[in-house]
Formats: C-alpha cells, structure tokens, sequence
C-alpha cells in the first residue's frame, strides 16, 4: 500500500483508490487462497482419485468418476440420505419462513413483556447451532450410546403430552392426541430453527414506512388488509434473504444425516476419495436446490425502488 | 366501535396463547436441564417426578464439573472463542469495507468467491484442510505440524476465513455501503486517506455492529464442535467435551470404560453438561440481550 509513496509516482485518484481496495482485501485474498480456494480444489481432486495415506502424506491414484458412480450407484444409504434431506428441507423451509413471519408480525406489536417474549423467541439463535442442540432435540448419537439418545428423543416427543396435560385438554381423544403429537413434533424443530429468521422479518417490519402505514389506516384498512396489502410487499425481499439462509442452515448443519455419513467415511473408513466425491455430489445437490428457489422467489418480489 | 373492541381483546388473547405455548416449547428443554442438574439419579427412575426433584443434591453439577474438566475447558474455549471472534470481526470489517467502497478489476469475481465462501459446506474443504495444517509450510522449505495447535483456528479467523466468515463479510459490506458517502469525502477533503478514514470515520460509526457481529463470533465459535474436533486432539473446547461426554464420565468418574449405567439415569449427567456448557453464553445473553435483537436491525443485514 505505501511504495508507492515511496516511488513518488504520481497515480490518478482513481488508479489510487483501486490500489487501497486491493490493500483492503489483501489480507482475505491471501488467506482465501491458502485456506479456501486450494483445499476446494484439492477435495475437487481427491474425488476423483484413489488416496492412499503414507507417510508423509497422501498419494494419488486416478479412478476418474469411479467414486462418483460408487456414491451414487453402489453406497446403499447415500442417495438414501440425500433424497431424505431434500424432502425434507423442502417441506420445512416453507414452513419455517411462514412460522418466523407470523411470529415476527406478533412480537412487532406493542404489549406488555415484549422484551421478554422476544428474548425468549432469539433464545434459539444461541443454542440451536451447537452439540447442546444435538442432545436436546435426541439427534446426536454420543459416542454410539444409541439407548441413551432414544430416552432423550422420547422426552422431546412427549413435550407436547406436557404441555396438553398443562393446559388440560390430555387425553380428550386418542386421534386428537396423536395428531397434535405429530405436528407438535414438528413445531419443536421449526421453533428451534426460527431464530435468525425471526429475525430477520422483524428487521423487516420495522422497515417499512410510516406514510405507508398512516395511508392505510386513514384509507380504514382492517389488519387483515394492511398484512397483504402493505406488510408482505414490504417484507417480499427479506423472503428471499430467509430463504437462501434456511436453505443453506439445514444442507450445512453437522446433524443432518447425509452429512453425518460423510464425515464417518472419512474418520472412520478413511475412504478419502469417496468420501470427497460425496460431498460434491451434496454441495451440487445444494446449489441446484438453491438456484431452483432463488429462481422461483424472484418472481413474486417487490422492490420499492425499482 | 365496540365490535373493532372486542376483535382487538380476542387478539390480544390469541398473541397471548400462541406466545405462552411457543415461548414453553423454547423453555422447555431448559428448564428441564435445570431441574435435572439438582436432581439425584435415582430421581430419573421414579415416575412420579417429572419437574421438581424429589432429592436435591449438588454432587450431579459436581462430578459433571469434575468430567469435563471444566475450568480447564473453559479457558482454552475462552481464549479460542475471544481470540477467533476479535480476529474475525477486524478481518471481515477491513475486506467489507474493501468490497464496499473501492472498485477495481476483478471485484465481481471475488465478490462471487465470497458467496462462495457461504454456500460451501465446511465438511468440502475440511479435509485438505487437516492436510494443509498437519504439513503447513512450503514444500521443500519447512513444514510444521499445526494440530492441536490453537493457530488451527486463528489463522483462518485472521485472514477472514474462519467460521461463516462469508456471511460476515457480506454483513459488514452492506452495512457501510448504508453509511453516507459525505463521511468519507468530508475526511479525504480534509487530509485522511482511506486507512485513516476507515480507522477514525467508519469504525467508531460501526461500533454497533461491531458488537452484533463480534456476539455472534462468539457464539458460533462457541458451539462449533465439527472444525475442532477435526483439528484438535488434545486440546478440548466446551463443545467437543459435551460432545465426549458419555466417556468421559464413564473414565474420570467410574474409572472403567466399560460400567454400565443406565441409559435413564446417564440423562442427568447429559442435561448438567448441556447447562453448564451453555451457561456462559446464557450469560452473556441476558446482559447483552439488545444487541442480539436490535443490533442486527443496525447491522446492515438487511437490504
């Protein structure tokens, strides 16, 4: 950044400033190569060879896409696994952007404990992406004591058995009760990955104008007319935001089941090769995935600049 | 009139409801670590206690402590969760501001790896990764052996490349693309240069979401368990140590690995460790609740 002060040549302003920008993202750009662009490439690499520990390091043996085919044709749980995810990654995330919307537009209102109720509803986002989490929703097999976990799942099944007998309504009909059990299982999950979404849309809401707000009231717009009419073109580009992040949270999160059969490859079985040209094939499943929605969304957004 | 009344109590009452009953399911597993933690084990067994321990004792929340060797763990998580999170946020600040403000040849291109960066899953590149620390240095030259070594995690977080750096960039360049361009011009018409403007102008304006970004450094160093356990074997954070639990205590506390406990009772040993891994950051969660909450509306992430 400074020889050239030292070499005293005269720079135009803006030559001079792209050097500073360079200067500003120097320090990333290095480190982006060593600590990220190589290692892609390099697992680009081992996906489609044979590796072979020694010592001192690894060596290589070309297979071409023998271990794509492998992980796709021969690895019995694999696709099982990944077809398990998409769906349900598909069915979650629109679930999730609508549960965070709706809380969001709740805790925008003014009432008495919103501090706490909000503290309450963000309690997630400093919990939900550690082991703890693992143990709390009875995902996470700890060292192989699969007995152990299956107490632990049982007790978050029955959390709304708890909350029926709390409310008195337990038992009123065997069908009733499975039914909400079903859902209510679900609920625990989505509730636990709204956090940042929430968010997010409040972010979102508080954004939108006070003229807009003030119109609507004095055109006599119920609050059902006011959420469709103002609140959701408002918060249209945040949908696109939540989305790409609940996207990107599920396929990224160490507990999801594919993910969890590659890294066992790798430390367990040691199948480098494989275990890398599985983890392609997911991170191409992820993009397509993404590219589909971001795809699909941008449609129906409204920018109000544009 | 009276009917718009009426309508607005009926939906005061279903926000209470819907908040009450989703506020519990949050609560829930939390209250239950408390008051599992106070409980003896034998407690586990009796169906009749469900909430409140029939017999409290301290020595659950003890031996948990013993097991996980937790002042130890503590530390050396603080002083990797500290030392990662500051690196971080000045790093992602510095190349934010870079993408934000300046243009030249190529910005698009790299701006794309940083989108990059957010969309690959740690899991692609963490294996050259352990290969890159296990021999780091240059070929033929030197190599050293980095694992276990804490530079595992600081030297990524210094050069912006540590956990969910992407989205931390991304964060810091929207948020000063926000600020006015007449900070900057008023500072260069008056003798600073960009360094100078960034260091005097931008940050003390940023320190807000300096603070949102930093919490949240914190908090996902904290609970990373994937890229520890990869590069770490011997050095044991919070979360690998939950992660170890059951052995651990079956080791430290018993002295044999293979005595069996029932899986039942092991749950109070399993939900103490979750509260007292999660404590520290409870902590800090309450006192710094605002930031978390209003910080991020700041903070640029949106628009």
């Amino acid at each position: 950044m400074n020889e050239k002060n030292k070499q005293r040549i005269r720079l135009s302003y803006s030559r001079r400033k792209e050097l500073y920008g360079y200067g500003f993202i120097g320090l990333w750009l290095v480190g982006t190569i060593v600590f990220f662009l190589i290692p892609l490439g390099r697992s680009l690499w081992y996906s489609f060879n044979k590796v072979i520990i020694q010592p001192g390091g690894l060596a290589m043996k070309w297979q071409g896409l023998q271990n794509y085919s492998d992980a796709l044709f021969k690895d019995p749980e694999f696709t099982r696994d990944l077809r398990d995810m998409l769906i349900e990654t598909a069915w979650k995330t629109p679930l999730i952007l609508i549960f965070s919307l709706f809380i969001a537009v709740l805790l925008n209102d003014k009432f008495h404990g919103r501090t706490l109720a909000r503290a309450i509803f963000f309690l997630p986002v400093i919990i939900a992406t550690g082991p703890v989490f693992g143990i709390i929703s009875g995902d996470l097999q700890t060292s192989g004591n699969s007995e152990a976990s299956q107490f632990s799942t049982m007790f978050s099944t029955d959390l709304v058995g708890e909350l029926m007998q709390f409310l008195g309504i337990y038992g009123i009909s065997e069908e009733m009760t499975a039914y909400i059990s079903a859902v209510a299982d679900n609920v625990f999950s989505i509730v636990w990955s709204s956090g940042i979404p929430i968010l997010l849309f409040l972010a979102a809401l508080q954004n939108i104008p006070l003229a807009a707000k003030e119109a609507a009231m004095i055109e006599g717009a119920s609050g059902w007319d006011f959420f469709w009419k103002i609140t959701l073109p408002y918060v249209s580009p945040f949908v696109l935001a939540n989305l790409i992040f609940t996207v990107i949270d599920s396929f990224t999160s160490p507990t999801n089941t594919a993910m969890r059969r590659i890294l066992t490859l790798q430390s367990r079985d040691v199948n480098y090769g494989l275990a890398s040209a599985m983890a392609w094939i997911y991170f191409g499943v992820v993009l397509a995935a993404l590219g589909i929605v971001v795809f699909a969304v941008k449609r129906i957004i409204f920018y109000e600049n544009d | 009139m009276s009917r718009r009344k009426s309508a607005d109590i009926l939906w005061r009452i279903f926000r209470f409801v819907i908040l009450f009953g989703l506020s519990f399911v949050i609560l829930y597993p939390l209250i239950y670590m408390i008051s599992c933690t106070f409980r003896e084990r034998s407690d586990m067994n009796d169906p009749t206690v469900m909430w409140i321990p029939r017999n409290y004792t301290l020595s659950v929340l003890r031996e948990t402590i013993q097991a996980m060797d937790l002042w130890n763990t503590l530390r050396t998580t603080a002083l990797l969760n500290l030392g990662c999170a500051c690196f971080q946020v000045i790093s992602c600040a510095v190349t934010g501001y870079g993408f934000a403000r300046f243009s030249f040849h190529g910005k698009k291109l790299l701006f794309g790896i940083v989108i990059l960066m957010i969309l690959v899953p740690t899991q692609v590149i963490s294996l050259p990764l352990f290969f890159r620390f296990r021999f780091f240095g240059i070929k033929g030259l030197f190599t050293v052996n980095l694992i276990d070594n804490m530079l595992t995690m600081y030297l990524p977080a210094m050069t912006a490349n540590g956990i969910r750096s992407g989205l931390m960039i991304l964060i810091f360049r929207q948020f000063f693309r926000g600020l006015p361009k007449e900070l900057e011009d008023a500072a260069y018409i008056d003798g600073c240069g960009p360094l100078m403007t960034f260091l005097r102008v931008m940050i003390p304006n940023a320190m807000a979401s300096f603070l949102t970004v930093f919490l949240f450094s914190v908090v996902w160093y904290w609970n990373d368990y994937y890229v520890s356990t990869m590069f770490f074997q011997n050095t044991r954070t919070v979360a690998t140590m939950l992660y170890n639990l059951d052995s651990e205590l079956k080791l430290r506390l018993f002295g044999d690995a293979t005595i069996q406990i029932s899986p039942r009772e092991q749950i109070v040993w399993k939900q103490a460790g979750c509260l007292v891994s999660i404590a520290p950051l409870l902590v800090m969660y309450i006192f710094l609740q605002k930031y978390f909450t209003e910080g991020i509306e700041r903070s640029g992430i949106v628009g």
